[in-house]
């Protein structure tokens, strides 16, 4: 099984915790406010943009979902749904609702209150510029039947959508929140959910301060901990500079803080303090190829930079154990994960073989030429990842062994938004979607989705005539395939025709890394790294 | 001076139009835009076809002279419209950066100022060869320190290792001590520079020498002659300092997590957040335009004989 194996991976982290977990038998102690160090504010809170980690670390802790993700199986479990039934094409989902649920304006959490939400995040609302949820495909219309029971139809087969309704972005929220326009979301006072924490106060860009909600009571039944939050509050604190998130950690002026880089890991654990590294389980730090792109064109030329390129060198140099080399396109604690790790083999002999006969040869300046052009690449580097530019520029070096020119953009937003859509501009991209579902893999590379490999059919209007049908066809059956084993097996396909055309070059597994006082305990992750403080408590110094 | 005022006020005005046009069609010229970095990016995975018709929604795709003029409108009828970025409107995220960024600059240019004046009276120390040397190459050495250096220095030694200073969840006095501080270094190195340069000139100065032939002491013709007279530059230093205080505090503000507007510019200059950019625009043109005419309004005080310049004007 995948799971034993990433746990083992990830073993270095996780035991101080675990450590700390079997000194303290003493019962969890009630009160106290916690600081969290985020790295930015969060921009929008309309959930289905909760993708952004910043604002997925807010409304995990304000909003309650109908199902929980239990982040070790990855099972889902009942939450404010005690019970569902799905038929057998997955074209219609029935939830029964747990009783006595408000939100914390006082509305009632009933099957009414679900269906606006769900209307909002399958249909979207042109008029409030609401967006259709990413999760949520082949939506049609619901139903209540009573207060406590609610049908979903879809226009297909939808059977990404259980897990679907266990993620942040489907965080349920009071009809008053939905009733706003999009563009008045960025402003957390105003996302009323039916979470453990509620909002106080916000300083906008600054601080934001959550109270638990003295009457909640409908936490996950199978969560560890049951009841009112432990905590009395919560403060988020935004720094941008890691060092000051790090030294605040160790000075004890924070509890924990969200993404720590790689080189601090061993320090903050020499003194005793946590590192916390739960996995994304979704597409795995990688280099995409946009073929349409004559450069990248020929699987030959494709196929040589995967074997020219030392991810293993990439881990070593300039991450921590808990960044493991990617064994395929998707994280080994990902569902349906096959690993391939033989087909990715660092060769560079093989990759010079390769060159040579796609009739690359050594040019005059150590970049191999063809009918008078150089194979010189481009890709921006992609800020939000782990350590991209240092992982790009060292490729960048493996790749100019091969005498491939690969040049390292920076650039401000805008032009990175346009370049990116362009193959000419940009023949290869960075990658990385967390995601706790097979349909993960789907969204990524779907022309009409985030389309990744840039095929035609997206919204780039630059690509020239690059499509992939074979492919597309296997993407198309993830989304509509509602047994479950065949679904697996329809992602390991995906796995194998992307790597063995050489579509995308898997480096690493991307967690995100949190460090923790020695005193917090019942630090919680939901299945794809976002912080919990639900069952979080401070001991005594 | 009615007449001044009046003809200055409506050179303000002129100058924010201008500002206001400028900034706009700069922002037009960099590529892409502000739907395209908020809905493009991974976040939200959106459809090609939901990002078509956002574009729609926010009238991304509008003739340029369209979007111009109905911005123009919508800011002189007091509607800065909301950010696209973070999701509030334009006039709350300044009501929530704006004081702590003013309260900030003028504490850090009241220290500046402070630090400026002392260098500039150790330069002027009768015997003590050391000390005026030491004083006269301060300025240059404050210049060349790193503003983002500076500040994680003092954070690592005076706030996580001597522990005097919170700076995480400080309570409100002790806040701004550190990011004052970082701040009045490099703001002071100008200020002492032109006014060191400036007593020096004025000494060289023949009513300097009339006055020590009458007898004067050093210090009494430093202090009602020299020190007076050297004052006007650097006061209008001071005043332009101020007005780039405003919006150029971003590595403070991002080092001790204060917030403000210099992080807001930044962000709305990368996100291309027109709406949100328009709006400091403007702000900032309008405070540069007070405060220079507040400085003009100042000098005459200090120097009797440009009043006279102006009242012939």
């Amino acid at each position: 099984m995948t799971l034993s194996r990433r746990s083992l991976i990830a073993a270095p982290a996780l035991l101080p915790a675990l450590a700390f977990d079997a000194q303290a038998q003493v019962a969890p102690v009630r009160g106290g406010t916690l600081i969290y160090l985020e790295q930015q504010t969060y921009s929008n809170l309309y959930p289905p943009a909760g993708g952004h980690y910043p604002a997925g670390g807010v409304l995990n802790q304000i909003t309650d979902k109908l199902t929980w993700q239990n982040p070790q199986t990855l099972a889902i479990e009942p939450w404010i749904a005690e019970s569902w039934t799905i038929n057998a094409d997955a074209t219609e989902y029935v939830f029964k609702l747990r009783p006595g649920v408000t939100f914390s304006d006082g509305a009632k959490l009933d099957a009414e209150a679900v269906a606006k939400n769900y209307d909002t995040y399958g249909r979207g609302n042109r008029e409030l510029r609401h967006s259709v949820s990413e999760v949520i495909t082949n939506y049609d219309r619901s139903e209540v039947i009573d207060p406590l029971t609610i049908r979903f139809l879809f226009k297909a087969p939808s059977p990404g959508f259980l897990q679907g309704t266990s993620v942040i972005g489907s965080g349920l929220v009071s009809p008053a929140t939905l009733a706003l326009p999009f563009d008045q979301m960025g402003d957390a006072t105003k996302i009323i959910g039916s979470g453990p924490f509620v909002v106080t106060r916000q300083v906008l860009g600054r601080e934001l301060v959550l109270n638990a909600r003295p009457d909640y009571a409908w936490g996950p039944k199978t969560h560890p901990h049951q009841g009112r939050a432990l905590l009395d509050t919560v403060r988020m604190i935004v720094n941008g500079e890691d060092s000051v998130r790090v030294g605040a950690v160790l000075s004890g002026q924070a509890h924990v803080a969200r993404q720590i880089p790689a080189f601090d890991e061993a320090r903050i654990q020499g003194r005793g303090f946590q590192v916390f590294a739960p996995p994304t389980r979704g597409v795995n730090n990688s280099i995409t190829f946009r073929p349409d792109n004559p450069l990248v064109a020929d699987i030959r030329v494709r196929r040589a930079l995967l074997h020219g390129t030392n991810a293993q060198e990439v881990v070593e140099t300039l991450l921590s154990p808990n960044y493991p080399r990617a064994t395929s396109v998707i994280a080994a604690t990902a569902q349906g994960h096959v690993n391939l790790s033989d087909r990715l083999a660092y060769d560079p002999v093989l990759a010079a073989r390769l060159l040579e006969e796609a009739g690359w040869t050594h040019g005059p300046n150590g970049v191999r030429t063809k009918e008078g052009q150089e194979l010189a690449l481009a890709a921006y580097e992609s800020p939000n990842y782990a350590r991209s530019r240092d992982t790009m520029q060292l490729i960048a070096q493996q790749w100019g062994r091969l005498g491939v020119k690969l040049s390292v953009l920076a650039g401000d937003l805008g032009s990175r938004a346009v370049d990116s859509l362009d193959p000419a501009k940009t023949p290869i991209a960075p990658a990385m979607v967390g995601r706790a579902d097979p349909d993960v893999i789907r969204s990524n590379y779907y022309p009409t989705t985030r389309n990744m490999l840039l095929q035609t059919g997206g919204v780039s209007r630059k690509v020239q005539s690059f499509s992939d049908p074979t492919l597309n066809a296997q993407l198309d059956a993830i989304a509509s395939e509602p047994d479950q084993a065949k679904r697996l097996a329809l992602v390991a396909e995906v796995q194998r025709t992307l790597i063995d055309q050489a579509y995308v070059i898997p480096l690493f597994e991307e967690p995100q890394v949190f460090a923790g006082s020695p005193r917090l305990r019942g630090m919680d992750f939901e299945a794809v790294g976002r912080p919990s403080f639900y069952g979080a408590w401070l001991a005594p110094r | 001076m009615t007449r001044h005022l009046a003809q200055r006020i409506a050179q303000a005005l002129l100058v924010l139009l201008a500002a206001f046009t400028v900034a706009f069609v700069l922002l037009q010229a960099l590529p892409g835009d502000a739907v395209l970095i908020k809905f493009l990016g991974s976040e939200m995975g959106l459809t090609a076809d939901q990002i078509a018709e956002l574009r729609v929604a926010y009238g991304a795709d509008a003739p340029i002279w369209e979007q111009y003029l109905h911005t123009l409108g919508n800011f002189l009828r007091g509607d800065f419209g909301y950010s696209i970025r973070s999701g509030v409107p334009v006039s709350q995220l300044l009501t929530e950066n704006l004081p702590s960024t003013l309260r900030l600059s003028l504490l850090a240019l009241a220290a500046a100022c402070a630090v400026a004046v002392l260098l500039a009276l150790l330069s002027q120390v009768e015997g003590f060869g050391w000390v005026r040397a030491v004083a006269r190459s301060m300025p240059s050495f404050f210049v060349a320190v790193p503003v983002f250096w500076l500040g994680i220095m003092l954070i690592q030694v005076f706030s996580f290792q001597l522990g005097l200073v919170s700076v995480i969840a400080p309570e409100p006095w002790e806040e701004l001590i550190l990011p004052v501080f970082t701040l009045a270094v490099p703001i002071s190195a100008p200020l002492a520079q032109v006014l060191i340069r400036n007593i020096d000139a004025v000494f060289g100065e023949p009513f300097v020498a009339v006055a020590r032939a009458k007898g004067a002491r050093h210090q009494w013709v430093l202090w009602r002659h020299v020190v007076r007279n050297a004052m006007p530059p650097t006061l209008t230093m001071a005043g332009v300092l101020f007005g780039e205080l405003l919006g150029g505090a971003v590595v403070t503000e991002t080092v001790f997590g204060l917030g403000g507007l210099g992080g807001m510019t930044q962000q709305a200059v990368a996100n291309q957040d027109v709406a949100v950019l328009q709006a400091i625009v403007v702000l900032s043109a309008t405070a540069f335009v007070t405060i220079s005419l507040a400085v003009d309004l100042v000098m005459p005080l200090l120097d009797p004989r440009l009043s006279r310049a102006v009242s012939a004007v």
